[in-house]
């Protein structure tokens, strides 16, 4: 009786259980279907459109071919480049998938640049943009077999490429004249231990006779400070942890809350990957870059683990100090990315050790306000007496971890690439990045380039500079930058001082008067050319190696000591944590790791 | 031989049966026991792209790496204590709020309490879990604001920053989420106890509360029996979204769960060895729960799976 009725409920839950699965898989297919449905005609109305627009895009395209020749004579070069000339299979589409690592969202379909592009070329790019964990999606796609086309990886393409997912390029680079003329010096740093070329390295100014390195305007990363704490203070020059703490302070006490919102004074993010605002900054202090896990003596090139020195012992008592103070509050290492920067976007934070591109978006909509005093400046913080090493000058080398790969699955890899040699002709450059003479920049009083105002506001919005502009595409793809030295023409607009000193708002530009620099990177010492090797982070440890085993755990101990000791409530606990710290720190196999990272670094030296 | 006879005779007979359970066992192979085959390479230094023939054999030394790291035995605790916590309070409440909601008169309140509660079932664990940091915050969170009002504490806690809260706070969103959800069986189990029970005990003078004891938790005993052995073989796979999410370098120790584990030690650098290795270990664990539970079920006299 008890059986039969347990059988009973148990085939009754099944068969509920059943149906909403059946129901789940059942509908699924359905809806794809109807989505399919009502897209066709929608993709219909859009080669409608785009017929319609393919005729007067050729005007538009010929009238600027037809100026270029007559308003500069053409040279042999331009000549030769041709201007935005379709190629010649440009009626014949294809399309390729494409996977980003970062997370982002796809252009959208009527991006008037993508469309024109699509028209000249016939070639339609697909991204995917990252969502959730990358090594987890890539572990997928490994697993799988199941690759786009292109992906662009960064520094963990290492797995695709054990994985074989990439197809060699050195003999492909040669064939193709703009992309031979970027990458034909620098193969040699792109070329894998197997000996082959998987990846387009697409950020940075290579070695090459087209282009030269542009000078920074701004420092990318460090300690940040609002600009208004700077201007309270009288503009001083801020060099020591201690200074950078000491007007952050003085500014709190003055002004509690800001807009209506209590004052934060440091926020530190330590949220999953984006972790080296708790991992990076004693480096820094002690004079490196952006380099890695380990400290590397530029004059000698050892070794070492500057999470365990001193000065990290130091940095982070300091860091306890303000936490005791109020200046840094608890909850920052609870938070996540995106409250992080809802946080940074009210404006009542005053300092932050980040990474531009990390808080870009924060900074956006704070200068989308209009607050511009609101929005934030790098700062040379060092230890006493230490110089600073915080900016680059690209020594022209690829990482070697930054490259976009062709994926054995692609089905006509040589379209592909003649597709990425034709974007990298210079009018299709300029037009990605800088849009129409005109309507999008003009020449500027002194002859270099800047954005017409409209345009300006289009790219200040995140979502706008995405659906109307060809940037994404741009930022994707094999790319110049720099400085042309035919010319000494800026390859976009953020490598053109004219655009950038034209885009500062009247309270920058007093910003910049207070401290007499005509550009924020001023405040830095001059830009270091790093050595062959640099940096750290980019060397690629072997999968499952005790190296790579040892990094993880670095950054594990690190992530989880750091936050204890920032929150220790007195010096007594500050010590005891800081013992435990040095005890699990060194129970890592440090060797093996730092062992690899020297041999790498010997090797890269010598090429 | 005649025995032998008379077996296939009976089989022939059930052939109508053997078809269409058919179907089931080649969706049962192809699904569960094909893909066992790549156990193979928790004793291998697998490599994706030399596969499985090409790999090297490297023995044990994957379990050896798992067992000798203090970091592998906290996430094993953390993922027992979490998954344990979790199993036990999501029992009780569902079990409680079953037979409550199963006390109630009105019709239609009873169906609006039903919905209202599960639907926190049916929103991702990302959104819940923003709920949660947010209810949780020091910076005018609502549990704070609560409590300091109430006079409780003085000064906001942070909940999310501590170790000793971080198993509370996973268990009591999982109840949140899950309680409405868990009870579905439940009351349907108790719909189907026979009314005449009801009125029997009723006749005998049974007051509500002694109804609930003696009729309708004895009525749904073997299915909460069926229930926790089925839930115990899930108990190593159910915490990985919320220790992930919530979880911080500050709350390691305790946040950090087997599976968050072969995440980085097994995935994220590429050793897929180590992340089957640390599979095969889960997989014989939750054998082990599956079978000792039916084991005691058996013994105390309860309708076992097995």
């Amino acid at each position: 009786m008890k059986l039969k009725k347990l059988c009973a409920i148990l085939l009754a839950s099944s068969m509920v259980l059943s149906l909403a699965a059946c129901g789940g898989s059942g509908s699924e297919p359905k809806q794809d279907t109807a989505a399919e449905d009502t897209k066709e005609p929608e993709d219909a109305n859009t080669d409608t459109a785009d017929a319609a627009e393919e005729e007067s895009g050729e005007d538009t395209a010929g009238d600027e071919a037809g100026a270029d020749a007559s308003g500069e004579t053409g040279s042999s070069e331009e000549n030769y480049y041709g201007g935005l000339v379709p190629l010649d299979d440009a009626d014949d589409p294809i399309t390729y998938t494409f996977f980003v690592r970062d997370p982002g969202v796809v252009p959208a379909d009527n991006n008037p640049v993508i469309q024109k592009i699509t028209e000249l070329t016939g070639v339609t790019i697909k991204f995917e943009f990252l969502v959730g964990d990358l090594d987890q999606k890539l572990g997928v796609m490994i697993a799988g077999g199941d690759y786009p086309d292109v992906i662009f990886a960064g520094d963990a393409g290492s797995k695709l490429r054990d994985a074989g997912a990439f197809i060699p390029l050195e003999e492909e680079i040669p064939k193709y004249p703009n992309l031979n003329a970027m990458y034909g010096n620098v193969l040699k740093y792109l070329t894998q231990a197997d000996g082959h070329v998987y990846d387009m390295e697409i950020y940075g100014t290579f070695q090459n006779d087209v282009t030269e390195v542009a000078p920074p305007f701004e420092c990318a990363l460090g300690f940040y400070i609002q600009k208004a704490v700077l201007e309270e203070a009288g503009y001083p020059e801020v060099k020591t942890v201690d200074d950078y703490f000491k007007i952050i302070e003085d500014y709190m006490a003055n002004h509690p809350e800001i807009d209506g919102v209590k004052t934060t004074g440091f926020e530190i993010l330590a949220d999953g990957w984006r972790n080296w605002a708790l991992l990076n900054p004693v480096q820094n202090l002690l004079g490196a870059g952006n380099d890695g896990a380990v400290f590397v003596n530029q004059d000698t090139l050892e070794t070492s683990f500057f999470q365990i020195s001193d000065d990290a012992h130091a940095f982070y008592q300091k860091l306890n100090e303000e936490y005791q103070k109020g200046v840094i509050e608890a909850e920052t290492f609870t938070q996540n990315y995106d409250q992080y920067i809802s946080k940074i976007t009210t404006g009542a934070v005053l300092g932050f050790y980040d990474q531009n591109w990390n808080f870009q978006s924060a900074q956006d909509l704070l200068k989308a306000d209009g607050k511009f005093e609101r929005t934030y400046v790098a700062v040379p913080i060092t230890n006493p007496g230490v110089k600073d090493g915080y900016l680059d000058k690209s020594n022209g080398i690829p990482s070697g971890t930054n490259g976009i790969g062709i994926t054995v699955n692609c089905e006509n890899p040589d379209r592909l690439l003649r597709f990425f040699d034709w974007l990298c002709q210079r009018e299709v450059q300029d037009y990605l990045q800088w849009g129409e003479e005109g309507t999008d920049w003009v020449y500027s009083a002194d002859g270099g380039k800047e954005l017409t105002p409209e345009r300006r506001a289009i790219v200040r919005d995140t979502a706008r500079k995405r659906d109307e502009t060809g940037l994404t595409l741009w930022n994707y793809c094999p790319k110049w930058q720099g400085i042309y030295t035919s010319d000494g023409m800026p390859c976009g607009t953020g490598e053109s001082p004219d655009e950038y000193l034209a885009s500062q708002s009247d309270y920058d530009k007093s910003f910049l008067e207070g401290y007499g620099i005509k550009y924020p990177a001023e405040m830095f010492s001059d830009p270091i050319v790093r050595a062959a090797y640099y940096p750290v982070w980019a060397l690629t440890l072997e999968d499952g190696s005790p190296a790579a085993v040892a990094n993880t755990k670095i950054t594990d101990v690190t992530m989880k000591f750091y936050p204890r000791l920032i929150l220790a409530k007195d010096e007594a606990e500050y010590e005891s944590i800081w013992n435990d710290f040095l005890k699990e720190f060194n129970t890592i196999d440090l060797e093996s790791y730092q062992t690899e990272i020297d041999s790498q670094i010997a090797q890269k030296m010598a090429k | 031989m005649s025995k032998m006879q008379k077996t296939l005779k009976r089989l022939a007979g059930q052939k109508v049966l053997f078809l269409m359970i058919l179907p089931c066992m080649i969706y049962t192979f192809i699904f569960s026991y094909y893909p066992l085959s790549g156990w193979i390479m928790a004793f291998q230094n697998y490599k994706p792209a030399k596969g499985y023939s090409g790999s090297t054999f490297v023995g044990l030394d994957q379990f050896k790496f798992l067992f000798q790291d203090i970091e592998f035995w906290r996430s094993v605790r953390n993922t027992l204590a979490m998954s344990l916590m979790n199993l036990v309070f999501s029992f009780v409440f569902a079990i409680v709020f079953a037979l409550l909601l199963n006390e109630i008169k009105s019709l239609g309140l009873k169906r609006i309490t039903q919905t209202v509660s599960y639907l926190p079932h049916f929103l991702s664990w990302i959104i819940v879990c923003s709920l949660v940091s947010n209810m949780l915050s020091t910076n005018d969170g609502m549990v704070n604001n609560f409590l300091m009002a109430i006079g409780l504490i003085d000064k906001p806690v942070l909940w999310l920053g501590e170790q000793k809260y971080f198993w509370w706070v996973t268990t009591f969103s999982n109840v949140w989420k899950e309680t409405g959800w868990n009870s579905i069986i439940y009351i349907a189990a108790i719909s189907g106890i026979d009314q005449a029970l009801y009125e029997a005990a009723e006749l005998d003078g049974a007051s509500r509360f002694q109804k609930m004891w003696h009729v309708t938790l004895p009525g749904i005993r073997s299915t909460i029996v069926v229930l926790l052995i089925m839930n115990l073989g899930w108990v190593l796979n159910a915490s990985f979204e919320v220790p992930y999410i919530l979880g911080s370098g500050l709350l390691q120790d305790v946040s950090q769960t087997i599976d968050i584990f072969v995440l980085k030690y097994g995935m994220s650098i590429g050793n897929y060895s180590l992340a089957t290795a640390a599979g095969i270990f889960k997989s014989v664990i939750s054998l082990l729960l599956v079978f000792g539970t039916n084991a005691v079920a058996n013994k105390l006299g309860e309708n076992s799976l097995m």
